[in-house]
């Protein structure tokens, strides 16, 4: 029966497919975290200028490079790997663009700075699928290759610019009431949301994540998924990078260090999947959210460092378990 | 069913953690922060860790021709120890590079140990491979660096610290002298910054650095001293730690919320600095200074041009190399160095901006600060 051949592998992508939007019910979880959080600050803190219209700005501000750094990795663990890389890629980026726009190159600066994004996720990819390395790893070592990388372009000096367009699209910029900053978050997340939901490299993504062998068998090439995946990871890490230097008005190679671990927090708190085939775009700006929240609130609970490490961790902790938890029973 | 009890308990969960965060948070505000200040005698002399008196730099003599000669003559190499990188590194190193070039001492291991203790007694060990005869260092961790470099001090090595001291060793014993900027005193000159950048009175919000850590200690005490003795007008309202320096961006944004009418801000040191000035800039602030620590292009940029960056407090980088490996080469040839040598503090604003780089790093300022102070500030 030929007929039946071609469903076999198309009942499989299908199979993917409704997962997906089963997924809007999955994250079910993390949007209801968040308002616990949010309320719970909005009372406790009512007097201390949470809810105040400035700190609001101020926590999408804060979180507008996270977001988009997870709108990235969602990318990458859906399709069943990892990049630990985003972080040095933020350095690299940010160094990039700076140096070129010292020299007056402004579209030059912003095409390398991306070129950095897009060829170390080629990289990554070519020698996660083709020479079979785990992405862990892979991305492990090109995390130290970038740093190094971003250490030698000035010797470790910071760069500062001085381009105002720059500064203003990139990070500084108000249009209107509404800070850039929650702009580039808003363009990432949608085309995010759409790619992953509604086309079929995304359903694609989200059937090689699940099951590569399967959907090697439905005639997905894999590899170019799970390059494609990486691609965009790595290129997300790239503009977040430009934004954090138009934000600071400057590049130093310790930029994006300590942003890895929050943005994997965010993204699987956000109901993706650790070991891929399941992903929301969604999800992870408001994981990416969640913890913006909770870093604000904590802070303007006036917690020390050591008591914000224990409370973040704490919660971080319950909610990735609740959400993996939401996951097994829907 | 057994879903939505699921959810309530889940519910639950979060809203007793969150109150258990709440508890400790309203027990804690505001931060508490580093000892009572009262305590600090602010016209007390800097003295080395074992009580040594501090000897002025400009009392280290140069060596004599002769002496230059010999020890040219004898082949000696040196390790570059570090505890971290950047600006003030590496004004560091091209002091001491300088300075060991003129001595034809050949240096022959580099090593940075990521403020990572464990890593440095790494470094010390192979290091010790290619056998020098000095190791300038910034010992991480004054207890655990005395294991650490153990095997140099067993081998005869010449050592010679800056900032920092080692738990348990003496100067002449186990190493040559401490080379240090003036802490304490920088301290007190970030206070009378702050006080200049906001005209003696109002209030400030303090950021300071929430780790054991000697140098950023030391600063931080005395800079908080020194506001409430010295400057009684001066309230300090807000204070916060940080241990990441990209975090400081949301404490600024977090006092400016709770305290709009911050007049300054103070900060650890000046890569930290920048998250703080981000947060102003956002915030449309232009009316809050910033006092900090260390030379950074960043800052230095919006120093220029009329922004937040009001000035820092400086030691001498370059001038400190310099010194560490001259002394060096006086202990080779068995001269008595004095333990404890300090560099006297600078301070750098707007006005002062060009001068402070070519003493302090022996460099010009980046063309871009320069093109900003040709312009006046608006007034």
């Amino acid at each position: 029966m030929t007929a039946g051949d071609r469903d076999a592998p198309l009942g499989f992508v299908e199979s993917a497919r409704r997962r997906v939007a089963a997924g809007r019910i999955e994250n079910l979880i993390v949007y209801l975290g968040f308002l616990v959080i949010f309320a719970f600050f909005a009372v406790v803190l009512r007097d201390r200028g949470f809810l105040t219209p400035d700190n609001l700005a101020n926590i999408g501000r804060q979180t507008a490079m996270v977001s988009i750094m997870a709108v990235g990795m969602t990318f990458a663990l859906s399709a069943g790997e990892i990049d630990l890389s985003i972080g040095s890629i933020v350095a690299l980026s940010a160094m990039v663009a700076a140096i070129l726009l010292r020299d007056g190159h402004f579209s030059l600066a912003i095409a390398a700075a991306l070129g950095v994004g897009l060829l170390t996720g080629f990289v990554n990819g070519l020698l996660t699928t083709k020479v079979r390395i785990p992405s862990f790893l892979v991305t492990l070592g090109m995390m130290s290759i970038l740093v190094g990388l971003a250490r030698i372009t000035t010797n470790l000096e910071p760069v500062p610019i001085t381009n105002q367009a720059y500064v203003f699209w990139f990070g500084s910029g108000d249009l209107g009431p509404i800070p850039i900053l929650l702009v580039w978050t808003a363009v990432f997340v949608f085309a995010g949301h759409v790619l992953l939901r509604f086309t079929p490299f995304g359903r694609h993504l989200l059937a090689t994540g699940g099951n590569r062998t399967a959907a090697r068998y439905s005639g997905i090439d894999t590899d170019r998924i799970k390059i494609a995946a990486l691609m965009i990871s790595a290129t997300c890490a790239a503009v977040a990078g430009m934004l954090f230097a138009g934000r600071l008005h400057g590049a130093r190679y310790t930029l994006g260090e300590t942003e890895l671990m929050t943005v994997i927090a965010a993204t699987v708190i956000g109901g993706t999947s650790l070991f891929g085939g399941r992903g929301s775009v969604i999800g992870a700006l408001v994981g990416s959210l969640l913890m913006g929240v909770l870093n604000n609130g904590l802070l303007l609970l006036g917690l020390t460092v050591s008591e914000q490490l224990v409370a973040r961790g704490a919660i971080i902790i319950v909610a990735v378990a609740l959400s993996l938890r939401e996951a097994r029973t829907s | 069913m057994e879903e939505s009890t699921m959810r309530r308990r889940i519910v639950g969960a979060i809203a007793s953690i969150a109150l258990v965060v709440a508890a400790c948070g309203g027990a804690a505000s505001p931060a508490p922060s580093s000892p009572a200040s009262p305590s600090i005698d602010l016209n007390a002399k800097t003295v080395g860790p074992n009580g040594e008196p501090s000897t002025p730099v400009d009392q280290i003599p140069d060596l004599t021709a002769d002496e230059v000669a010999q020890v040219q003559g004898a082949k000696y190499t040196a390790a570059l120890l570090w505890a971290g990188a950047g600006t003030w590194y590496n004004a560091l190193t091209a002091g001491a590079e300088e300075e060991f070039a003129r001595l034809g001492i050949e240096i022959v291991a580099r090593a940075e140990a990521n403020f990572d203790p464990a890593r440095q007694q790494t470094d010390v060990e192979t290091a010790m491979a290619r056998r020098p005869s000095i190791i300038l260092t910034l010992p991480v961790d004054p207890t655990a660096a005395a294991t650490a470099f153990r095997p140099a001090v067993d081998a005869g090595v010449k050592l010679v610290f800056v900032d920092n001291g080692i738990d348990g060793y003496t100067a002449g014993k186990e190493y040559v002298a401490i080379v240090t900027g003036d802490h304490f005193e920088m301290g007190k000159a970030a206070a009378k910054l702050m006080s200049d950048a906001i005209g003696g009175k109002g209030k400030i919000g303090y950021i300071f650095h929430d780790a054991v850590y000697y140098v950023t200690n030391n600063r931080d005490r005395y800079f908080k001293a020194a506001i409430e003795q010295l400057y009684p007008d001066i309230q300090i309202v807000a204070e916060q730690g940080f241990t990441e320096e990209g975090k400081t961006q949301e404490i600024a944004a977090a006092m400016l919320t709770q305290h709009p009418d911050l007049n300054g801000i103070y900060v650890a040191w000046s890569a930290a600095a920048q998250g703080v000035i981000a947060a102003l800039r956002e915030a449309g602030r232009k009316d809050v200074k910033v006092v900090a620590y260390d030379l950074d292009a960043v800052n230095d940029l919006d120093m220029a041009r009329c922004g937040n960056m009001y000035g820092v407090a400086l030691d001498q980088p370059y001038l400190e190399g310099k010194i560490m490996a001259r002394i060096a080469a006086q202990a080779l040839l068995g001269k008595s160095v004095p333990p404890f040598i300090t560099v006297p503090v600078q301070t750098e604003t707007r006005e002062t901006i060009a001068q402070v780089w070519k003493e302090n790093v022996n460099a010009d300022p980046p063309q871009e600060i320069l093109d900003a102070l040709a312009s006046p500030c608006p007034s």
